[in-house]
């Protein structure tokens, strides 16, 4: 195995050499910026603390990375396709297993970025404009740094198994466009759809995959949506989910012919 | 299992001194339909092969079976002794391929581009990109986005990734669909260029007869999935062929009168025989001695495309 990280490189230079990406990391910066300032505007009376702010920027920072690497995610065999580089890209002495892996790390590698840089921009920005308030607690007695640090790394883990479903949802159709609006549509439309099944009273609904990729709930003391879940089962339930969409991923990329 | 895929192996180790490609009882369905219907082809090395046949013969399909873009059904491919289905990565190591339009990312630049495809690639360095770059002739343009290429560019730079990791197989797919008449002299020029110094074998597809003529060495005629003709190609100076020659003259019944010891036929003013080139030189002679005036003399080769039409049959070609 020659250098394997080259197709990595390969697939990081294919997201970071186009506009789209600083336009979508511009909008998240400048975005949460104006959150901030907009609460400060509002903080007359100076009550705030630092977290309220940090907490609303973190979670439209989240859920907009999540939308972006959506479509990062669901372009990326896709667009291949789409546009008839897969050709050139398969007709190499690497097998198609390795060459789907790169850009699958290459996108984890692009979550992982996004979610560090966004946590450090957030924290920093909120700290300079509202100064630290190391003494309070959140969630079950924790530090807030701790709590937020937990927090985010919980929101991770469900976006990976997020952009692995639209990963499946790109190779599956192959049409750049189809895979972008059918994985957010599953991301948006899944939240409500499972949110209102959650009123159900069936066994199985707990183990539908969007009930559990909001981890963040068993942070707090209000306990879970659904008796019976916990984090544990939750993360179980999301490996499962994990598990089948690489298997089916990798076999279909492997399997498929590259017609026209 | 073993056994069937060790005997062409071994054979085509044999032969790996001629032969670049094999291609072995190769056949692809897809559903009930057959796409390919057991094809056995071997290219030699250092030739322009042409692959030549109709829309719809089967010739990408074929192009996508030896890149491996598509499984194969039955049979076996060989690339310079290594079976593409068992031994991928040391088989297409060997080859360089377009596979119908030379798509690239639009969103990088030129060299961008080929700076992707030379990552995959063990031991192409920076120099040999550039090198590639001035052969293909794109040095000025090279640092612009592909998205500002005009196709006969874009073709240019299809050309430079699939040389650049000096592959003993180029497969071009329809190589010059889409390019003016300059593009295309171009491009033919090269590709036997390619063959003559580098010693590179090009596979390459085609419907257009007389390009194919202009371009290969040999041709390999399919229709329908299957194989019909593997033939080489006549070089104009073939002198002792004989070949249809029509004669243009001011008084046919007198000229007709005159040769009636060979097999004249008469067509309006002017009449026709199988002649090779003395006799025609020869046939002039005396029908000049005979005061017959002579217009003109118009040795018909016989095309690529009349051998194509006699052999399916007079099968439409697009």
């Amino acid at each position: 195995m020659f250098d394997f990280w080259q197709l990595v490189n390969n697939e990081n230079m294919k997201i970071y050499r186009r506009p789209r990406t600083w336009i979508m990391l511009g909008i998240l910066l400048v975005l949460t910026l104006g959150i901030s300032i907009l609460f400060f505007s509002f903080n007359t009376d100076n009550t705030l603390t630092m977290w309220m702010p940090f907490e609303v920027c973190a979670t439209v920072a989240i859920l907009l990375i999540t939308i972006f690497t959506v479509v990062i995610s669901a372009e990326s065999v896709a667009g291949e396709f789409t546009s008839g580089t897969i050709k050139l890209l398969l007709i190499r002495p690497w097998s198609r297993s390795k060459i789907l892996l790169s850009k699958y790390l290459a996108l984890i590698m692009f979550a992982l970025f996004f979610m560090i840089l966004l946590f450090a921009w957030n924290f920093l920005v909120n700290l300079i404009i509202f100064g630290y308030e190391g003494d309070v607690r959140m969630g079950q007695d924790m530090a807030p740094l701790q709590y937020y640090t937990l927090m985010h790394l919980f929101e991770l883990i469900s976006l990976i198994v997020v952009v692995t479903l639209s990963f499946l949802i790109s190779t599956v159709f192959r049409s750049g466009g189809l895979a972008i609006g059918l994985s957010l549509f599953l991301l948006l439309g899944g939240n409500m759809i499972t949110g209102l099944l959650a009123f159900l009273d069936y066994g199985w609904i707990k183990y539908l995959l969007f009930l559990n990729l909001s981890l963040s709930q068993y942070l707090g003391n209000g306990g879970p949506m659904i008796e019976g879940m916990s984090l544990g089962f939750s993360l179980s339930v999301l490996a499962g989910h994990y598990v089948v969409f690489i298997a089916i991923t990798w076999y279909l990329f492997n399997k498929r012919d590259v017609a026209s | 299992m073993s056994e069937s895929t060790a005997s062409p192996d071994t054979r085509s180790s044999m032969a790996a001194d001629h032969t670049v490609v094999r291609l072995q009882g190769v056949t692809k369905r897809i559903g009930k339909r057959t796409i390919i219907d057991h094809l056995t082809l071997d290219v030699p090395t250092g030739e322009v092969f042409g692959f030549l046949g109709p829309n719809g013969a089967g010739k990408t399909t074929t192009i996508r079976m030896m890149v491996g873009l598509m499984k194969l059904t039955e049979g076996e491919i060989i690339i310079r002794g290594h079976n593409i289905r068992t031994e991928y990565e040391q088989a297409i190591r060997h080859v360089g391929a377009i596979v119908e339009n030379p798509e690239m990312y639009k969103y990088l630049t030129g060299y961008q581009n080929l700076l992707h495809f030379a990552r995959m690639i063990p031991g192409i360095s920076r120099q040999r990109i550039d090198e590639v770059v001035e052969l293909v002739g794109l040095k000025a343009r090279i640092h612009d986005k592909v998205k500002t290429y005009s196709l006969g560019m874009r073709q240019r730079l299809g050309v430079a990734q699939a040389i650049m990791h000096k592959p003993s197989l180029l497969i071009l797919d329809e190589p010059t669909n889409g390019l003016d008449p300059a593009g295309i002299r171009e491009l033919r020029d090269y590709l036997r260029q390619l063959a003559r110094q580098e010693g590179i074998t090009v596979f390459v597809s085609s419907h257009l007869l007389s390009e194919m003529e202009l371009m290969c060495d040999r041709v390999a005629i399919i229709q329908n999935g299957r194989l019909i003709d593997v033939r080489p190609i006549q070089q104009a100076s073939n002198e002792t062929a004989t070949s249809k020659v029509y004669f243009e003259v001011d008084r046919p019944d007198a000229a007709m009168k005159l040769l009636s010891d060979m097999e004249v036929v008469r067509e309006g003013n002017l009449f026709s025989l199988q002649a090779d080139r003395e006799q025609v030189a020869a046939l002039n002679a005396r029908l000049v001695a005979a005061q017959i005036k002579v217009y003109g003399i118009r040795v018909q080769t016989k095309s690529l495309e009349d051998q194509f039409l006699e052999m399916t049959g007079g099968e439409r070609i697009v």
